[in-house]
């Protein structure tokens, strides 16, 4: 156990330092490549090279590294690290604060990556181990329609759909028939409100949750029946024990240590949706900030946005990993 | 050495029938199935629009001909899907918005098997401090979620500009190469181990006990192998990719204009959607879907047949 | 004490006086794609508390199958059992409810498995398995049933026995394991115990280790013991009868004496020709000539007629039944007696 996890460990931190080094370069690239930043803050008037200086060197953009394009700019980098680390991620090219940016917007995406990470155990694990104790029957066909059609249909188009079609067309008819402030009514919703922030979430969480669900249920599908067919399971009945307990004790737990790997993985997919969902949805979170960014070409906050989710993602997939090693004993002691 | 060779070909030609037999068992299996055939001839048909647009444009409309006096114009015999919001005709525009996607996704599909391929042959072969490096590298462009890195890249660099190159390819290449830089380390991780795997087998032992070359073990005979895993999923990964593709259009970000995509179209037409024009949106979602369907269909079946126990 | 209650009362209706367990014309087939194979077709023996009877025969021949449907694990679909009787001291088991047949496994018939390493549950203690079987068929608390499985541990002379309850599977060495395995089978002091080639997977050494050990805990409890083997010397040492399988069927059974002295099937013959004479520990049966029939297509006559030294034309055309041949000895063969005498 010990030595899985101090080499776990090892490797995430070396991780770490090559993405957060990487960040930084392409940052210095994309200076060195489009220009200094700092002109664009003048629009179009004519401004004064002393002006210019000082400016470039206010927001630290005077380094002449950064005019040498493909320098990494090594210098630069211990600054950059110590100033992410005290969560300062300057400023933007509207000169308003990013890291206060992103600390409001902090809370939305964890309050819709709850409700993700619900629908993902709730129905894909559930919908796939129930596919494999039916295999063959309609259950396991309605799943493996289900899982191709949510593979089918990209995510972005599935949120557009859903906006009008619920969001619009459901809710209009809700809001006519039960009221404006009816539970449905506010449920569907084309976009989010923050007078009730989970019930206009619950709509845009479950369809980012379904954008990675079929990889989930068709694991934990599969995964079951292996399980199934094992021989510790055929031990397991020769017992005499129940049916349920065979399932559950002797069949799931094994089955879904895979699974919950998995899951790690997909939130890459789904951090990457994220931006969209809260795009199309108009929720504050970070998803909403990298997709306003992107389409003004502002380069920090995507910036800032993209390090602070790989970092999140990199703790929660290290975590799963540590919780790997607590779940499979042939692992812990390796 | 001729000796050599006529050995370990005798070593190697069980496997080499073993694999054959197998692909060719999943062959006959596959050719029964009717969503096979369907998807098969879809993709074939999607292929063809997406690589000769003008033998689909029965009206022979111009996609970028357009009137602005005809903005979002009903559908007729000549303009089967109406026109768009500046007025040009959608069913040519739907047509010529093939290409780009699929040219891309067959463009980064190939390259990520390329490269892929490479690197996982290299690090399973030799394993030790190689390996490292390359899984190493694996961690770190998987620790960056893929949409994310993908802005980040395609904002940062959405000027710049491939000297000499077309205009077809000045708009593909920058989404295709984003696209590479974060999907060559599934194929390799696959090559990787299943090049670990057959590293131990039978006859790339013999092969190597009879002095053949480390390049000429690894291409020759371990390479073909290890490949069946990666080869099966090609229809899967052309599904991924448009999918890809499409949702960084629909940020603004994939293929550039003045290309058309269907993913921009989608991107568009969406406004129109509830102020009665749902067939803005609703044209180019059919396309995508139908096309990712297909491949979907198809990389299912391919995976199933190869691999039929747990289907 | 209440455990004897307990299992009382789960076959009300046994008969102790009768005979342990009575396997008649049993037949089990698989639904497969390529048609219904026929596993086991009309297998019938015996084995009374205190015996124990080997069954042989070459692989695919029905023996895992056989004790399979004789614990009631067997998968359907694919397998369907298509006829006959296990009596359990005159008691149907293939005609018990679902319940009822759950509580028969382990507290009357309880089975070992090969191999050990794939027959635990890797994702639980040794401690856990164990002691589950308390609490499940025992009503136990965790600590009564823990220490129930510590005694079980030492009965099978397992060092350290409080240590390595909490341990893994994979952390025990093959014997050990094994040992674990026929722990867990004893625990709940079952009548009859199913040993399907408890040690094969084991090496030379360990595997005489092991056997001693089922038969001595078989002596001291008076057990019934199934031990499906391939390694003839183990039944010559350990089995009182042996019931030889071929595609299906029993084609010969007799006392195990009797069976190596003078075989009364040409299979048999084959069988015990087929091992070197010196060291027959270890040996797979797999040296005879030819190959088993298959069983989605089994031919008419005698099943062995193609492989036979023996065969007539009449083996082709009429099935031989299973018949006396001498006291206490049968065998399905049209020429058993010729066989019998031909040295
Ligand atoms: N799940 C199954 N589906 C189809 N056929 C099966 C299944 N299980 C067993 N069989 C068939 O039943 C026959 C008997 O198998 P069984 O496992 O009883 O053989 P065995 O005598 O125990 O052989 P071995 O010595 O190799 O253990 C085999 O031919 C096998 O193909
Ligand atoms: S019946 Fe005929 S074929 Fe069958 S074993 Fe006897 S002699 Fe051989
Ligand atoms: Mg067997």
């Amino acid at each position: 156990m010990g030595r899985y996890v101090i080499r776990r460990l090892l490797q995430a931190v070396l991780t770490f330092g090559v993405v957060m080094f990487l960040l930084h370069y392409l940052m210095s690239l994309a200076i060195q490549i489009n220009g200094n930043p700092v002109r664009t803050f003048f629009g179009d008037k004519p401004v004064s090279p002393e002006l210019l200086a000082a400016t470039k060197a206010k927001f630290g953009l005077d380094d002449p590294c950064l005019s040498r394009v493909g320098d990494p700019c090594l210098n630069l980098f211990g600054k950059r690290m110590s100033d992410w680390a005290s969560f300062d991620f300057g400023t933007n090219f509207n000169r308003a604060d990013v890291s206060e940016l992103i600390l409001n917007a902090i809370p939305k995406t964890l309050q819709l990556f709850l409700i993700v990470t619900i629908v993902w155990v709730l129905f894909g694990i559930t919908a796939g181990v129930l596919a494999a104790m039916r295999r063959g029957r309609f259950l396991d066909y309605l799943v493996r329609i289900g899982t191709t059609l949510t593979i089918a249909i990209p995510g972005f188009l599935l949120l557009i759909l859903t906006q009008k079609i619920i969001g619009v067309w459901l809710g209009n008819w809700a809001r006519e028939e039960f009221g404006r402030d009816s539970v449905l009514g506010i449920m569907f919703q084309p976009s989010y409100n923050a007078r009730y922030p989970w019930l206009t979430l619950l709509v845009p969480g479950i369809v980012l949750g379904i954008f990675g669900i079929a990889g989930i249920t068709r694991l934990s599908r599969t995964s079951m029946l292996e399980n199934l067919r094992a021989d510790f399971v055929r031990t397991a009945k020769a017992k005499g024990l129940r049916q349920r307990r065979v399932t559950i004790v002797h069949t799931l737990r094994n089955s879904l240590i895979p699974v919950i790997t998995l899951i790690g993985f997909t939130l890459a997919d789904a951090l990457g949706g994220s931006v969209i969902t809260e795009g199309i949805y108009g929720i504050p979170g970070m998803g909403k900030l990298a997709y306003d960014a992107v389409k003004k070409v502002d380069t920090p906050v995507i910036i800032a946005v993209t390090a602070i989710l790989s970092v999140s993602y990199m703790l929660v997939n290290l975590l799963i990993d540590l919780l790997y090693a607590v779940l499979d004993p042939r692992i812990r002691y390796e | 050495m001729s000796d050599a060779n006529v050995q370990v070909t005798a070593a190697v030609v069980p496997k080499t029938q073993k694999t054959r037999s197998l692909w060719s068992d999943a062959f006959h299996d596959l050719r029964k199935r009717p969503t096979v055939v369907i998807s098969a001839l879809v993709i074939l048909v999607m292929l063809l629009i997406g690589f000769f647009p003008g033998l689909f444009n029965f009206q022979g409309q111009n996609p970028k001909a357009c009137d602005l006096a005809l903005t979002r114009g009903g559908m007729s015999g000549s303009h089967w899907f109406g026109f768009d919001e500046f007025g040009c005709d959608y069913y040519a525009q739907a047509i010529y918005g093939a290409g780009p996607s699929i040219q891309l996704a067959i463009i980064v599909v190939t390259a990520t098997l390329l490269i892929g391929g490479l690197f996982g042959v290299l690090a399973g072969f030799y394993g030790g401090w190689v390996d490292a490096i390359f899984s190493r590298a694996v961690d770190v462009f998987n620790s960056i979620p893929f949409l994310l890195g993908a802005m980040l890249l395609l904002t940062m660099f959405r000027d710049w500009k491939i000297p000499g190159l077309g205009t077809r390819f000045q708009a593909i290449i920058p989404a295709a190469i984003t696209l590479i830089i974060f999907s060559w380390t599934g194929t390799m991780r696959l090559i990787r181990a299943s090049v670990i795997e057959s590293r131990g087998l039978d006859y790339v032992q013999a092969a190597r006990s009879l002095g053949a070359s480390d390049r000429r073990i690894m291409f020759r005979h371990i390479l073909p192998n290890a490949m069946a895993p990666v080869v099966s999923l090609i229809p899967l990964s052309i599904a991924g990719m448009i999918t890809a593709e499409a949702s960084l259009s629909f940020l603004g970000l994939g293929v550039r204009p003045p290309e058309i995509t269907w993913g921009m179209m989608i991107s568009t037409g969406a406004g129109y959607f509830t102020t009665g024009y749902p067939r803005l949106l609703l044209v180019p979602s059919a396309f995508l879907i139908i096309t990712i369907l297909a491949f979907v269909l198809l990389g299912d079946a391919i995976r199933d047949a190869l691999d039929p126990k747990l289907r | 004490m209440s455990d004897v209650k307990i299992k009382s009362e789960i076959l009300p209706d046994a008969d102790p006086t009768a005979t342990l367990l009575r396997v008649e014309d049993l037949r089990v087939e698989f639904h497969t794609r390529d048609g219904i194979a026929k596993a086991v077709n009309g297998a019938s023996f015996s084995v009374e508390s205190g015996e124990t009877l080997a069954i042989v025969g070459e692989s695919g021949s029905g023996k895992s199958v056989t004790s399979q449907a004789i614990m009631g694990i067997l998968e359907s679909p694919p397998a369907r059992i298509a006829g006959g009787e296990v009596l359990f001291h005159n008691v149907d088991l293939l005609k018990l409810g679902k319940e009822r047949a759950r509580r028969v496994r382990g507290n009357h018939v309880a089975m070992v498995f090969q191999d050990a390493l794939s027959a635990l549950n890797p994702v639980w203690t040794v401690g856990f398995q164990l002691s589950e079987l308390f609490r499940q068929h025992r009503g136990m608390s965790k600590k009564d049933a823990m220490a129930r499985s510590l005694e079980l541990l030492d009965l099978v002379k397992i060092p350290a026995a409080a240590q390595r309850l909490k341990e893994y599977p994979h952390q025990f060495s093959g014997g050990m394991r094994q040992r674990v395995m026929i722990a867990m089978a004893l625990a709940l002091d079952p009548d009859l115990l199913i040993a399907d080639e408890p040690t094969t997977a084991l090496d030379v050494t360990v595997q005489a280790q092991i056997m001693r050990l089922l038969k001595e805990i078989q002596i001291e409890r008076h057990m019934g013991l199934i031990l499906i083997t391939h390694d003839l010397g183990v039944v010559a040492d350990v089995a009182d009868k042996i019931s030889v399988m071929y595609a299906g069927r029993i084609v010969e059974q007799a006392p195990v004496l009797e069976t190596f002295a003078t075989p009364a099937h040409p299979y048999t013959k084959a069988l015990l020709k087929s091992i070197p004479r010196l060291d027959t520990k270890g040996q797979r049966l797999e040296i005879i000539k030819g190959l088993p029939p298959v069983l989605t297509n089994l031919p008419p006559g005698c099943n062995f007629a193609p492989r036979c030294a023996y065969a007539q034309e009449i083996c082709t055309r009429e099935l031989p039944v299973l018949a006396t041949v001498a006291a206490d000895r049968a065998a399905a063969c049209h020429f058993s007696s010729e066989v019998i005498q031909d040295v």
